[in-house]
């Protein structure tokens, strides 16, 4: 069924003029910071590679994305490992009140960040692990596991159950079947659960705010303390590489939901 | 026949551009009638009634509804019903809503309104489930929930998209009786795509044979089955045995073996290649003994028994045997005498 | 079976642990806190013994001024009376310095206690600041819930608005009720084209369209509210095209509005509206259009009679996303907006971080995980499905 012309028209406008409003602001970002001067104005008149510079040479930038990646990465192994874990067992499990399971372990998903923030910040003190990597590895992998958890969930109601009661038959123990003969039809959601763990590690700002020590900024911490600090175009950088992290995640995550549908029809 | 309702003139359908999907369509419904349009998968039937439902517009030709073009009326302009495959019943909204949806939006009174529910739902038997959500419902019965909504503000003319392709074999024979009772009681002309011929067969007043975009064929049931207009229509309806012969004069043709064949007069040359067509059933199994056809195969089938023969040259020659005489079945490996009704066979051209 | 749930039980187990041990347990401690008192009873647990016992008329037997000149003298050598000066402070300003005064003085104080406190601070001569002290003896309170409400406990437990200038929660959750509202709306508004024009769209735009949907969607919520602090700065591009148009006179100041908030908060969020609009209606079989028009509905007719209908749920579900994460975000308005535009999260933030008042963040904590609580909840029963969060 088609629609009026003029009323096509209409809303095809009023979706270029959204997606425009959506967009824009990123792409304004990434062309500042290329500017080659402090100021901010387009167009740039200009071409310099000078913020970039500045952020490779800087070391707090430098340390910030170090301990960005390390707890990004830490978490992403972690959150994919539990979560994985934890979504196969609800699959298998056979027990009342499996709902209720599935709403306390994805929880960490609708509690407003700033109260997961304050709970952890509190709890974490009294057992000495706030301003430690580790305790923000921890606290990131409660708020990333969700996904992990929800996607691989997401795949296995495609999962064939029959398969693993094949394998059973053909000999292979409950843990050997899982992992020869789920896992290998699974990934691409467990995949997906990573890419979003790592995805909201690295861009966690809230609750790095509180549990990361004085010196252990992450990229989104020292972008906001330099923006509150004074405005430079090195923070236009780091958001461009930031920004480019996440085209990157996109790319992942379509491919994977492309192998996905594929591995469904197959 | 009487009066016509639909016509199609010269209409062609192209999605692309380039590939015809419906060539050349010239199709009269007339009134009151229930035409089926059959034919095999990708052969342009969906298409063709989704024109004339105004949901796909042709790429040239016109079609006209009771005399004047519709090509510019939009659908819901139309006042056509159409039942479809997947039924298509609203989902938020219950039985009785999806029912009263097109009396709504003609604003009839209330009370009209529940009276129509009330007849429509007592039409298909589904007395008690107004109040139902579609997703409470069998296949069998969204079908006639969908059925009535396509009835209930009496359209002059109703399309029926495979309504009954998701439905298994039994429920499918009832709902064809169902079917049939509802067109014969309202008189309302029904426009009916299927690929299955023994539904064409069972329902309709006359059948559209389509294959690839084009009608090959226009006829009563018995026509079509009994007179095929070419090789494509005999092929597809029914089973058939399909020979090549050399015509040796109006009546006589030869079989690669060098026998004759008795016909019917027909009007091809003689010397000339051609194609026969016989139906199994049509061919008259003789006495055993020193005969012209050996028995390959015997398939016991309830009411009829199905043979393959070696004959005329060929091992893929059937015949049915009805079960009606104490004859006994022929063993595989015995020699029977057979017999080709002059008026059995049907005869084209080759090529 | 039993087996297949033991397997179940010890794959699920160390996830469970973790979720307990890092996010249940210590949010319910955290709430626990917006009732807890224990500071009082813990610095001064002699003074709290006799004042409970103590019938509330007039003021207190010798005994308690002795404990208290006593006890606070302990707590300072201790350097536990900060915790009980900012405890009694938030029950009644000026109390700090009757605390901190009386602790500093303690060696020097001798008996008549009765006489000589009052001496050295007039408070002391109040019955009301000794019933404050006995209301604060612990275990629980009231004080903070009903404080984050604008209420307060008068000394004889009773209930009443909290003084004008302390009132201002009221209009903080309102606020932040609004704004998320606003938001919402707006989100809605300009989503439902969006979504519904990428679901019609043919193929390959329609995937273009969706990843240019993605693309915000995936993309740091720190950046993009970066993004629009720069660009609305006094001397940045918005403004600066703005002039050369010859819109505005001035460079116009943005950067610390509700403007900018809003603005901030509908790109950050916008993209969360649109995915589960457009995935409900791209899952809507176009026949449901195609059948309401062979029924006799005209272009309006099928919108508002099939289309809307069918694609509500997924409005519910994207609008209570919004709002969900409007009501408890902190970023945003923490980065673009002015004093009088933060909401909830910057609160507890600040209660947490500059003012160490752990009962007040717990309160307005607990407040705040009930109205998303009470979303989330409606948004389940309204839509029967998943709303999950993310930023
Ligand atoms: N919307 C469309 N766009 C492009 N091609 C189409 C479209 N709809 C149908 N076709 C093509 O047109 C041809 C005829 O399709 P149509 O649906 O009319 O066949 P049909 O006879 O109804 O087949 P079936 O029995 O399988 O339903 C097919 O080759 C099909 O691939
Ligand atoms: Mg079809």
């Amino acid at each position: 069924m088609r629609e009026h012309p003029l009323a096509r028209i209409l809303l095809r406008g009023a979706t270029a003029l959204v997606l425009l409003f959506l967009l824009a602001p990123m792409v304004a970002v990434v062309v500042l910071s290329f500017s080659p001067t402090e100021l901010m104005v387009l167009p740039p008149g200009g071409f310099s590679l000078r913020w970039y510079e500045d952020f490779l040479t800087a070391g707090r930038w430098v340390l910030a994305t170090r301990n960005s990646f390390v707890v990004a990465i830490a978490t992403t192994l972690l959150a994919t490992l539990l979560g994985t874990m934890a979504a196969i067992g609800l699959q298998l499990g056979r027990f009342r009140g499996k709902a209720v399971l599935v709403t306390l372990l994805t929880l960490p998903m609708v509690t407003p960040y700033i109260v997961t923030a304050a709970a952890m910040f509190f709890a974490y003190a009294i057992i000495g692990l706030t301003g430690s990597l580790l305790g923000l590895v921890l606290a990131h992998t409660v708020v990333a596991v969700p996904f992990v958890v929800v996607a691989v969930l997401a795949t296995l109601q495609t999962f064939d159950a029959n398969l693993l009661r094949a394998a059973a038959s053909l000999g292979a123990p409950p843990m050997l079947a899982l992992l020869r003969v789920m896992v290998p039809n699974i990934w691409p959601g467990i995949a997906a659960g990573a890419v979003f763990a790592f995805a909201t590690s690295l861009d966690e700002f809230v609750i790095t705010l509180f549990m990361a020590g004085p010196g252990q900024f992450t990229l989104p911490r020292q972008m906001y303390a330099s923006v509150r600090e004074s405005l430079t175009p090195t923070i236009l950088a780091a958001a461009t590489l930031l920004f480019l992290c996440s085209l990157l995640f996109l790319l992942a995550s379509e491919v994977l939901r492309l192998r996905a549908a594929r591995k469904l029809r197959a | 026949m009487s009066e016509i309702l639909v016509s199609f003139r010269d209409v062609t359908k192209s999605y692309d551009g380039r590939v015809p999907v419906v060539a050349a369509l010239n199709l009269d419904v007339h009134r009151g009638e229930f035409l089926t349009l059959l034919g095999p998968s990708g052969s342009g039937k969906t298409t063709t009634l989704m024109m004339l439902a105004g949901f796909e517009d042709p790429s040239s030709g016109s079609i006209a509804l009771e005399g004047t073009r519709i090509d510019t009326v939009p659908p819901h302009r139309r006042g056509i019903g159409v039942v479809f495959q997947n039924y298509a019943l609203f989902p938020h909204m219950t039985v009785a809503q999806n029912l009263a949806f097109p009396l709504s939006i003609r604003r009839l009174p209330k009370a009209e309104i529940a009276a129509r529910i009330a007849r429509a739902l007592e039409m298909v038997r589904l007395p008690a489930f107004g109040d139902r959500k579609p997703s409470q419902l069998s296949g069998g019965q969204q079908q006639r929930v969908a059925l009535a909504r396509a009835l209930i503000f009496e359209p002059k003319l109703v399309l029926l998209d495979e309504p009954l392709g998701a439905l298994d074999k039994q429920l499918r024979e009832e709902l064809q009786a169902e079917i049939r009772h509802i067109h014969a009681r309202l008189g309302v002309t029904m426009v009916y795509v299927t690929h299955d011929q023994a539904e064409a067969l069972t329902l309709s007043d006359r059948i559209a044979i389509f294959h690839e975009g084009r009608i090959q064929q226009i006829d009563t049931p018995e026509a079509v089955y009994e007179r095929p207009a070419n090789p494509f229509v005999a092929g597809f309806i029914g089973e058939s045995n399909r020979l090549t012969v050399q015509v040796v004069d109006t009546t006589r043709l030869r079989l690669e073996d060098g026998s004759l064949l008795a016909t019917l007069p027909h009007a091809l040359p003689p010397g000339t290649a051609a194609l026969v067509s016989i139906r199994p059933e049509r061919v008259v199994i003789g006495a055993q003994g020193p005969g012209n056809a050996v028995v390959e195969e015997v398939v016991y089938l309830g009411d009829h028994c199905r043979l393959r023969l070696a004959h005329a040259g060929r091992a893929d020659f059937i015949a049915k045997l009805p079960r009606q005489d104490a004859m006994a079945v022929p063993t595989p490996g015995t020699r029977i005498t057979i017999g080709i009704p002059a008026d059995a066979v049907t005869v084209f051209p080759a090529g | 079976m039993r087996r297949t749930n033991w397997l179940a039980a010890l794959l699920i187990a160390p996830l469970l642990l973790l979720i307990l041990g890092s996010f249940l347990v210590p949010v319910g401690l955290t709430l626990f806190r917006a009732v807890q008192d224990r500071e009082v009873a813990q610095a001064l647990p002699e003074t709290s013994a006799i004042l409970a016992a103590w019938d509330g008329q007039g003021l207190p037997p010798e005994a308690a001024f002795a404990a208290v000149a006593r006890e606070l003298g302990a707590a300072l050598e201790a350097r536990r009376i900060g915790d009980v000066a900012q405890r009694m402070n938030f029950a009644r300003t000026g109390m700090r310095s009757t605390l901190l005064r009386t602790a500093r003085a303690a060696e020097r104080l001798r008996a008549p206690y009765a006489a000589s406190l009052v001496a050295l601070d007039a408070r002391w001569g109040q019955a009301e600041t000794w019933l404050l002290l006995r209301s604060a003896g612990g275990p629980v309170t009231s004080l903070y819930l009903l404080r984050a409400m604008d209420f307060t406990q008068t000394p004889d437990g009773g209930v009443v608005q909290a003084p004008t200038d302390e009132r201002l929660y009221r209009t903080l959750f309102l606020r932040t009720f609004g704004i998320s509202l606003l938001v919402t709306a707006i989100c809605v508004l300009l989503a439902y084209p969006v979504a519904y024009t990428i679901a019609r769209l043919r193929a390959p735009w329609s995937s273009i369209a969706l990843t240019l949907v993605l693309i915000p969607f995936w993309s740091s919520v720190l950046v993009r509210t970066t993004a629009w602090f720069v660009l609305l700065q006094r001397e940045g591009p918005v403004n600066g095209a703005l002039l050369g148009m010859g819109l505005l006179e001035a460079p116009a100041q943005v950067i610390g509005t509700r403007i900018a908030v809003v603005l901030a908060l509908v790109h950050v969020l916008l993209p969360f509206a649109i995915l589960p609009m457009h995935s409900v209606m791209t899952r809507l079989d176009a026949t449901y259009l195609r059948a309401a028009a062979s029924l006799g509905a005209n272009g309006m007719q099928r919108f508002l009679r099939v289309w809307l209908p069918l694609s509500l749920p997924g409005v519910l579900a994207g609008g209570a996303m919004v709002f969900l994460l409007a009501v408890g975000m902190y970023t945003a308005p923490a980065l673009v907006g002015g004093d009088r535009d933060q909401m909830v999260a910057w609160f507890i933030a600040n209660f947490l971080n500059r003012d160490v008042n752990w009962g007040m963040a717990a309160a307005l904590s607990a407040y705040l995980l009930a109205m998303t609580g009470a979303i989330v909840a409606l948004a389940r029963i309204l839509t029967g499905g998943m709303v999950g969060a993310r930023g």
